[in-house]
């Protein structure tokens, strides 16, 4: 499956990029493809693309805080979850996908 | 080349966009304040109305934020986040160094690019995290600071301070000429430096007793939200929606001699809305000058009629001017549009 993600807690330094590199890890042991665009202190990283978006199946938002562009997300089926459930269980956010 | 303009176009309109509704309640609320207080020559009374003082009060402080929120968007378009701190410290002192929203908007794209420089500096993974806390803002802040209280506040009170006393020994020279200047630093950045050395000239000769000085300002301080008012009503498609709306707003902002209203066109597209309503100013100024038109207040706009001379000149001096830039403007639009047609088909 093809899989787009956003992380985006509201200090944006570590546990962004810790849910990111975590749901990157999950989904390739799964087979999934999948990019993660990263909402830090840095301001946005890792930008998904007009493209990256169309050609997704299900868009993830790990967040804290509100999504940046989240308009860019219309017309995509989103599954929205805490940013700690992403470091915790993130196997499980992966489940629901193939339910 | 062009895509660099494109971006910085983006990146302009990105805080312009988030600077109208700070322009649209600042002017708005000063000009309700105004057109219910009685004018007097020493501006607008508001010793028995404290309730439009509030309102005054309160529309000056929006305006004053739309510096930083102008500067500090723009510098978020172009680095996200962390840009967000050098734009508003930037515009901020923008305001603090009467700067205006030129300088603004210059200090907004500086920070942005500087913030974009700062990221792109490699460091260890284990300085990493703190850059963004720690190392971008205080870095970014501090040079932003530095450079506008030393490098750009020092020449900007000296443009003041040389400006007004190279007016005043033309004062005594052709007044024609005079109207003319006037009129066009009235229009060019609007409550920035120059806008405002005019200004306080006029004004200064008023307690001298000549109201004629003040009498060409004042015609000239509303026919650019006047005149981009009447271009977005001339031709409708040459606008957005937004833009559309911002131009009724500037009508009644200039009614009301609030220069600032035409500040979202200029900070949109500075390049052909800026030479448009100097123009329109400074035609303003000069009917009003050989009209013999004399302000008694130091305030501008058909709100200071009844301490006007000559009331009819100043009314015709005030169409005029608003004519001139209205039609400028949407010459100078149309063109560009053509222009960009042209182009998209070439492509």
């Amino acid at each position: 499956m093809k899989i787009v993600a956003v992380t985006a807690c509201p200090t944006g330094i570590a546990h962004t990029y810790m849910a990111a590199a975590r749901l990157e890890k999950i989904a390739k042991n799964l087979g999934h493809e999948i990019k993660v665009e990263t909402q830090g202190a840095m301001g946005v990283e890792n930008k998904l693309t007009e493209n990256d978006i169309r050609r997704a199946q299900i868009v993830i938002f790990a967040v804290d805080i509100e999504v940046e562009g989240r308009e860019r997300f219309n017309g995509v089926k989103v599954i929205q979850v805490s940013l700690q459930e992403a470091l915790k269980n993130p196997e499980g956010i992966f489940a629901k996908i193939q339910r | 080349m062009l895509e660099l303009l494109t971006n910085l176009r983006k990146h302009l309109l990105t805080g312009v966009s988030f600077a109208i509704p700070f322009i649209a309640c600042g002017g708005m609320l000063i000009a309700f304040a105004i057109a219910f207080a009685p004018m007097t020559p020493a501006g607008p009374d508001f010793s028995h109305t404290p309730r439009l003082k509030l309102l005054w009060d309160i529309g000056t402080l929006s305006l004053t934020l739309m510096l930083p929120v102008l500067a500090g968007y723009i510098s978020y378009s172009i680095a996200g986040k962390p840009g967000l701190l050098p734009g508003f410290l930037g515009g901020y002192l923008s305001a603090e160094i009467q700067a205006g929203f030129l300088g603004a908007m210059l200090v907004g794209l500086l920070a942005g690019y500087l913030v974009e420089a700062l990221k792109k500096v490699p460091v260890s993974k284990h300085l990493r995290p703190i850059m963004p806390i720690l190392v971008i803002p205080i870095v970014s802040g501090a040079l932003i600071g530095v450079l506008m209280i030393k490098v750009l506040g020092g020449p900007i009170a000296l443009l003041m301070e040389h400006g007004t006393s190279a007016l005043r020994s033309m004062s005594t020279g052709n007044n024609v000429v005079l109207a003319l200047l006037l009129g066009a630093m009235i229009a060019f950045d609007m409550g920035g430096p120059v806008n405002k050395t005019a200004f306080f000239f006029g004004a200064a000769m008023i307690r001298e007793g000549n109201y004629q000085v003040m009498g060409a300002c004042a015609a000239a301080i509303c026919t650019p939200p006047l005149g981009m008012g009447l271009a977005t009503l001339l031709r409708k498609n040459l606008w957005s929606t937004e833009e559309r709306e911002a131009g009724l707003a500037g009508i009644v902002m200039g009614l009301i001699g609030i220069t600032e209203g035409a500040i979202p066109f200029a900070a949109a597209d500075p390049l052909r809305v800026i030479p448009s309503i100097m123009a329109g100013s400074a035609v303003a100024a000069v009917v009003a000058m050989v009209g013999g038109v004399g302000d008694h207040a130091p305030h501008g706009g058909p709100v200071v009629l009844p301490v006007v001379d000559h009331r009819l000149m100043y009314v015709f001096a005030i169409l005029t001017g608003t004519l001139v830039t209205a039609i400028l403007t949407v010459l100078l639009k149309a063109r560009a549009q053509k222009m960009t047609e042209r182009r998209d088909e070439a492509a």
